[in-house]
């Protein structure tokens, strides 16, 4: 449906659910309604941005291309791409504007290419563009000159050359490099922002930049059309597949768990994160994702990946590592506005030095869905996991931060205790299939057991009829849905249907869910976390209610945005996008409830 | 004095000089990438471009290093104080015409000063003084060709 886009100039901040991503395997670029680029980062994603208008309007620096007068704006991804397609119906005519990160070639062309073409489709359309580069994260103010005729921008390592064809005159001024020109029917202008790191800037040619805006769509319908999945909602699964491949890190294989830093979970609010990374957390999904869409290669390089990184923190793992597998994430504020003057801008994400007792059965579960679906594990690889569940079973009974990150003091979370025995269930499994060395199997059951009976005597309430979200507090938390997905089992069948319905009733509004009830030791509260209304979907299935689980689906996905990404949460009361976009994880959810209700229906 | 002490330090002078430059470039100092400027001459695939480029850069770091041996017998002297003015020289040269108007002229995807509307050169020039790939080249380059000039001259006398 179009909407109406203002030629007002005095734009400040779009809704989260305005943004659009296009990417190139290394880096993002979120993309506004109204054609305005408001965040990159290069050459890698998790590098300082050149573009954070989506956290500080007039510092943050963008890339404006719009009409010059009002229009109405419509927008899709060509189909089973990755290229975007934003169309401007003005009072004076129509122009189609396709947006895409180009995939290198063969050809010698600039490290990072954005390029973006506007085409006349009717009438004659004035058009105005302007580039306002900002590096480091806005702190760093740019050289503007020219090479020849070309407008360039450099500071330090960094360099941005802007190449434009029939956009009109490039004019350069003292921060921002702009231009104007009219978009007539069958007419049509490219502008190709090349990136250059530590290296001289590669000016392309018009002909390669249109054979690689080619090429880039042919390879993302390629790719698509590989994706095995013929189950329903297939759009959302597809575009969710297409999401996620933006969001893997190409040169290592790790997934970042979204494309934004920063962009806050409440408005005005401090619960502002840094999610450049890869969380350990987001693995079994990723991996069993992967698989479940015919991915091989990219599950393979993911899970190499991730017992490549926590090798150097073994046997404790870290709670995350950064996209190239280092480990250090310091958090540190920026001096920016924030979105809609949420602050503080973190950089960096203090998380990865908490406790959290949850991922060592992310971890072994990957690599048991990772066996099951025929890869090997090699001698050491086996050591290193039967190690990991060594160490689970001499720390499973401390005290850690949990799934959600609490900042405030330890507790005794009950999906972290479920996920120990995860994990300890996953390694037994595993030791019987040959893959880890069996010497300590009967330590590993006894322990499993130990954990079993310490989730059923201290973190089950007869009040709630529910599991509790922390030992001896009657509280809940939608994390326990995960104990139906990755089959928590010991000895009570009955509690987890219970403690699924107990968190509908009390967390729901309406087909969302809420994160838990309780402290974080945050101020402020958030919207509904979309992840977690996914795992209810896909709950509904495994308890033996596909009607309720798809009924729910059928809604959720509803819910994407115009062009069917999702932001972190979700406000239950107005559908705001709210925190980081596009989220890694409820794209994950979305696909394996889908393919978990699927599988139901069809059984 | 030996050309084989002055070829060892031609060697080993080059791959400092690289190291040199690549440290710069890791500190934000410059952009300057002499074996991707080198190798794209020949080749347009970015990574062929760079393994070539440090094949070349080695042998044009030999040429140089007979060359100075070419000045140490001349002048009967060696050691690491001559070379390293050699070297000051070398970098001067590199960076006012060698690099910034020689490259340019005989490098088939730069832009240069006779490049014209009929021509899309690909890659950035380097500007006087070598300046278009940071403020910071100029000294980079000259301290990098320094350190050259100087393990060529200290190798040569060493093994005389």
């Amino acid at each position: 449906m179009p909407q109406a886009l203002s030629s007002d100039n005095g734009r400040r901040y779009v809704p989260i659910r305005d943004y659009a991503a296009i990417g190139d395997g290394r880096t993002v670029a979120l993309v506004a309604r109204d054609g305005s680029i408001d965040w990159l980062c290069l050459p890698e994603l998790d590098s300082p941005s050149v573009f954070a208008a989506a956290l500080d309007a007039d510092r943050g620096g963008r890339f404006a291309l719009e009409p010059e007068i009002e229009a109405k704006v419509s927008r899709r991804y060509l189909p089973d791409t990755n290229l975007l397609e934003t169309t401007f119906t003005t009072g004076r005519g129509v122009v189609r504007v396709t947006d895409a990160m180009a995939l290198p070639d063969a050809e010698l062309g600039p490290t990072r290419e954005l390029i973006r073409r506007v085409d006349g489709l009717s009438g004659q359309v004035p058009m105005r563009w302007r580039i306002t580069p900002a590096f480091g994260y806005g702190a760093r103010t740019p050289r503007l000159e020219r090479r020849g005729v070309t407008p360039v921008a450099t500071d330090g390592p960094h360099a941005l050359a802007v190449c434009s064809w029939d956009a009109g005159e490039a004019q350069v001024a003292d921060e921002a490099i702009f231009g104007r020109f009219d978009a007539r029917e069958g007419s049509s202008a490219l502008i190709a922002l090349c990136a250059a790191h530590q290296e001289p800037l590669v000016f392309p040619r018009r002909e390669d930049v249109e054979g690689r805006l080619e090429a880039t769509s042919a390879y993302w319908r390629r790719w698509a059309g590989q994706r095995a999945y013929g189950g329903p909602w297939r759009d959302a699964v597809i575009r969710s597949a297409l999401a996620l491949k933006l969001l893997v890190h190409a040169p290592s294989g790790a997934i970042a768990a979204a494309a934004s830093a920063s962009l806050p979970e409440e408005i005005g609010g401090e619960r502002n994160w840094d999610y450049r990374f890869c969380w350990v957390r987001d693995s079994a999904f990723t991996l069993g994702a992967l698989l479940e869409l015919g991915c091989p290669s990219e599950a393979e390089a993911f899970f190499w990946w991730l017992l490549h990184a926590s090798q150097l923190t073994h046997p404790r793992l870290q709670v995350l590592y950064r996209l190239n597998g280092g480990e250090r994430a310091r958090e540190r504020t920026l001096e920016l506005h924030g979105y809609r003057g949420s602050r503080p801008v973190r950089i960096g994400n203090d998380a990865a030095g908490q406790t959290q007792l949850d991922i060592y059965g992310d971890l072994l579960q990957t690599a048991l869905v990772y066996t099951q679906a025929g890869g090997r594990l090699d001698r050491e690889t086996g050591k290193r996991l039967a190690g990991t569940a060594d160490l689970v079973c001499r720390i499973w009974g401390e005290p850690d931060s949990g799934i959600w990150e609490v900042r405030r003091e330890s507790g005794h979370f009950t999906h972290s205790k479920m996920m120990c025995w995860v994990a300890l269930d996953r390694a037994l499994r595993l030791a019987e299939a040959g893959h880890l060395p069996r010497d300590h199997e009967s330590t590993w059951r006894r322990e499993r057991k130990a954990i079993g009976h310490f989730i059923e005597t201290r973190c089950w309430s007869d009040q709630l009829g529910s599991y509790t979200r922390e030992a001896g507090r009657e509280e809940l938390d939608a994390s326990l849905l995960l104990g139906v997905l990755l089959g928590y089992d010991a000895g009570r069948p009955d509690r987890l249907p219970r403690t699924v319905e107990a968190i509908r009733r009390e967390l729901g509004r309406g087909p969302l869910l809420l994160r838990y009830s309780g402290d974080d030791g945050l101020r402020g509260g958030e919207g509904a976390f979309l992840c977690c209304s996914f795992w209810l979907a896909d709950a509904l299935a495994r308890i033996g209610q596909p009607d309720e689980a798809t009924a729910l689906m059928d809604e959720l996905v509803t819910l994407a945005n115009d062009v069917g990404l999702f932001a972190e949460e979700i406000d239950p009361v107005t559908n705001e996008f709210l925190g980081n976009t596009p989220q890694g994880l409820v794209h994950l959810a979305l696909i394996t409830a889908a393919v978990s209700i699927s599988n139901a229906n069809a059984s | 004095m030996s050309i084989w002490g002055a070829l060892a330090g031609g060697f080993i002078g080059t791959l400092v000089l690289t190291t040199a430059l690549r440290a710069a470039n890791e500190l934000g100092l410059t952009r300057i990438d002499l074996p991707f400027l080198l190798g794209t001459a020949l080749t347009r695939d970015r990574a062929r471009a760079k393994a070539l480029g440090y094949l070349m850069h080695l042998a044009a770091g030999e040429l140089f290093a007979l060359a100075y041996y070419a000045i140490f017998v001349a002048t009967d002297t060696s050691g690491w104080a001559l070379g390293a003015l050699l070297g000051l020289l070398h970098g001067i040269v590199s960076a006012t015409a060698l690099v910034n108007v020689l490259l340019p002229a005989v490098h088939p995807r730069m832009g240069n000063e006779l490049t014209a509307a009929n021509s899309s050169p690909l890659l950035e020039p380097p500007g006087f003084l070598l300046r278009n790939y940071g403020r910071g080249t100029p000294i980079a380059t000259l301290l990098a060709h320094v350190a050259y000039g100087a393990i060529v001259g200290g190798f040569a006398s060493i093994t005389g």
